[in-house]
């Protein structure tokens, strides 16, 4: 949608893991806040704020993206998801690879984890067992704690679920 | 909040766009955003207004022919990086682009973006001087194309006037048999360098018949190496590597210090990053 007009507030229509949301909200607005403050969705962590840890990682219309490099009026028309949407919807159970990063130590303090989960999530999951690529693709991902072996660890484990368990990402 | 107050608009036409450019005094194009975002959530840069051009129809176009590849001004770094096309057309691309940032930035930050923000320590602009590419700028006085070589002035600074957008840029494909080598010395992957080099070499016989030698993180543009691009002309394997570097040296004779790495060792890297991408693309030949 056009907007010909210079505005310093704009009205914005997103859809976060399935449910269409609307908001008007300021244009410097950050995707970043917007999906923790206006929406409330809080998984999704804000570390360096200027684009270098990866911890606010989300996933835009199938692209994973910095949300605090996007504003908020970016994603108007546009389909985001956090790391909320992961697990299976009503049960208590975590998507496979959420459930390798819990089985293989893969987090400490968990402050970085969503932007990993979301990292990997957005790629084809037969990536997840070349483990040049694994190290690749997370190489714009922060981790303090870990020392990332275990992550890649975590992320073979969750290819070897994906393809012994009926071939469903969401578990 | 992080960005100061601004106002915003999203024109879906090049001319809207103008339009808007030239209507306030701190106007900026929103292409990637991410250079500029960051910029602006550190508040180191100053906006009044926001033209973002990512709806305009066919701005994010990656066209290819057996001549080149032509990148609109919002097609992401990852839409050519996966473009099929591109890759055959022009090799560098995908040999300097895989070197950009990391695959959250890339499926964000577009390439015309940043030859307009012209970091100097950027591979695309080193790119686009080494291989000739033109860019498309639009301006309240119309079109114009603007040979890469004369679009980067200092750091961060570029010919683009008050006003202007870059609508496209064309890198023409190199010459048939040419081997083009973006390599770089950087902390970790992903990390801006702290020296590369962009070397597109025609190998002939087991020798270096002609190469195109641009640096990059060298000084406030890219750096031509005219004299080495002399001096490795017939150069072979077998060869010394002494006459590459000392032409290196000779050309970067300006390189800049700072707390990454002092001017003698940028130097030192883009010499040794020469003789490498001599051998490279000797080897190459070899294998063909």
């Amino acid at each position: 949608m056009t907007i010909s007009e210079p505005i310093s507030e704009v009205d914005v229509e997103v859809t976060i893991n399935g449910r269409t949301r609307r908001h008007r909200v300021p244009a410097r607005l950050l995707l970043s806040d917007y999906i923790r403050d206006t929406v409330g969705l809080t998984g999704t962590h804000l570390g360096c704020e200027h684009g270098y840890c990866g911890a606010c990682t989300v996933i835009v219309d199938g692209d994973a993206v910095r949300s605090c490099l996007m504003l908020a009026v970016q994603a108007d028309g546009g389909e985001v998801r956090t790391v909320e949407d992961l697990a299976p919807a009503g049960s208590d159970s975590l998507s496979p690879m959420q459930q390798a990063f819990h089985d293989n130590h893969a987090l400490q303090c968990g402050f970085c984890t969503a932007g990993f989960l979301m990292t990997l999530e957005s790629v084809d999951p037969g990536e997840w067992n070349e483990p040049e690529r694994v190290v690749e693709l997370l190489s714009g991902n922060l981790c303090r704690c870990t020392g990332y072996q275990n992550i890649v660890a975590a992320v073979t484990e969750a290819w070897s679920a994906y393809h012994g368990g009926g071939g469903s990402r969401d578990g | 909040m992080k960005p100061a107050p601004f106002d915003y608009c999203r024109p879906s036409t090049v001319t809207e766009a103008l339009e808007a450019l030239s209507s306030a005094e701190s106007s900026r194009v929103l292409a990637g955003g991410q250079s500029l975002v960051p910029a602006m959530n550190f508040r180191l840069t100053d906006v009044s207004l926001l033209v973002d051009i990512n709806r305009i129809e066919g701005l994010a176009s990656v066209d290819c022919d057996p001549g080149g590849v032509t990148v609109g001004a919002a097609a992401t770094q990852t839409r050519v990086l996966e473009h099929e096309g591109a890759a055959g057309v022009v090799g560098g691309l995908r040999a300097a682009l895989r070197h950009v940032g990391h695959l959250q930035i890339r499926n964000r930050g577009t390439v015309c973006g940043s030859l307009a923000h012209a970091d100097p320590a950027a591979e695309l602009p080193a790119l686009a001087v080494a291989s000739g590419a033109m860019l498309a700028v639009s301006g309240p006085d119309g079109e114009r194309r603007v040979d890469a070589a004369d679009f980067f002035i200092g750091p961060f600074w570029t010919a683009l006037e008050d006003g202007e957008l870059i609508t496209e840029v064309r890198f023409p494909a190199p010459p048939p048999g040419s081997v083009t080598i973006v390599d770089e010395i950087s902390r970790r992957a992903g990390d801006f360098a702290v020296a590369g080099l962009v070397a597109i070499v025609e190998a002939d016989g087991g020798a270096v018949r002609s190469a195109s030698l641009v640096g990059f993180g060298l000084g406030g543009v890219p750096t031509r190496l005219a004299t080495a691009e002399a001096a490795i002309r017939g150069w072979a394997a077998d060869h010394p590597a002494d006459t590459i570097a000392e032409a290196v040296m000779a050309d970067t004779a300006d390189a800049f210090d700072d707390i990454h790495a002092t001017s003698w060792y940028r130097r030192e890297a883009v010499a040794a990053l020469t003789a490498r991408a001599a051998r490279r693309a000797l080897v190459a030949e070899e294998a063909a």
